[in-house]
């Protein structure tokens, strides 16, 4: 089982990565909320958005690390000290928002007001957690 | 030229305002405590990627963001 694990969760981050390039050339609500995200993002994490999919924010209470991947819901990992991805939190903000502006208001709640976003969020057990 | 970017279903909507008017800064900061009051959270960027959230309309800020209510997913 394991050996299958791996080759589907690169294919995963190049289909997603794909999707993500591709939305980002479009005018629609998703392209904009994807230019409106990369805008706010540190080198480093647009970096790691144009490679992986995905970036890493720094809780501002804990000093804990997330990984944030492209989507809209059950899309943080929490990050343990060994770096390895553990469990996951979901939170959102209301309103039907596209990809761009959720992994954007998460990356802000994470990193000014980790306490009170992980307060409201779900946390998702690491066996129902596919990426 | 300062501007309120609020996130919304289509993307975002972006509200500009010039500082040195008046009453385009009345109107601007109107929104700041209309959109605060409905559950937004504010945000500034305060480097490369650094962002602090905001409680008081601040003409300064070139760039304000609001974000939506956060809720469990």
């Amino acid at each position: 089982m394991v050996l299958f694990r791996r080759p589907l969760a690169g294919l995963r981050v190049r289909a997603l990565r794909r999707l993500y390039q591709t939305h980002l050339l479009e005018n629609t609500a998703e392209a904009r909320g994807l230019r409106l995200l990369r805008s706010w993002l540190s080198p480093k994490q647009r970096a790691q958005l144009d490679s992986e999919g995905a970036f890493e924010v720094v809780g501002s209470d804990s000093g804990k690390r997330y990984r944030i991947c492209y989507g809209t819901s059950t899309n943080i990992r929490e990050i343990d000290r060994t770096g390895r991805l553990g469990h996951s939190w979901c939170f959102v903000p209301v309103g039907g928002l596209v990809a761009g502006d959720v992994m954007l208001a998460q990356k802000i709640a994470l990193e000014t007001t980790e306490t009170a976003a992980l307060a409201v969020a779900n946390k998702v057990p690491l066996l129902f957690c596919s990426r | 030229m300062a501007m309120h970017v609020v996130m919304d279903h289509a993307g975002d909507r972006r509200h500009y305002f010039d500082k040195e008017d008046a009453e385009s800064l009345a109107e601007a900061e109107r929104r700041f405590h209309e959109l605060v009051g409905r559950g937004f959270t504010a945000a500034a960027r305060v480097g490369p990627g650094e962002v602090s959230k905001i409680h008081a309309f601040d003409p300064a800020i070139e760039e304000t963001l609001f974000v939506p209510r956060l809720v469990g997913g």
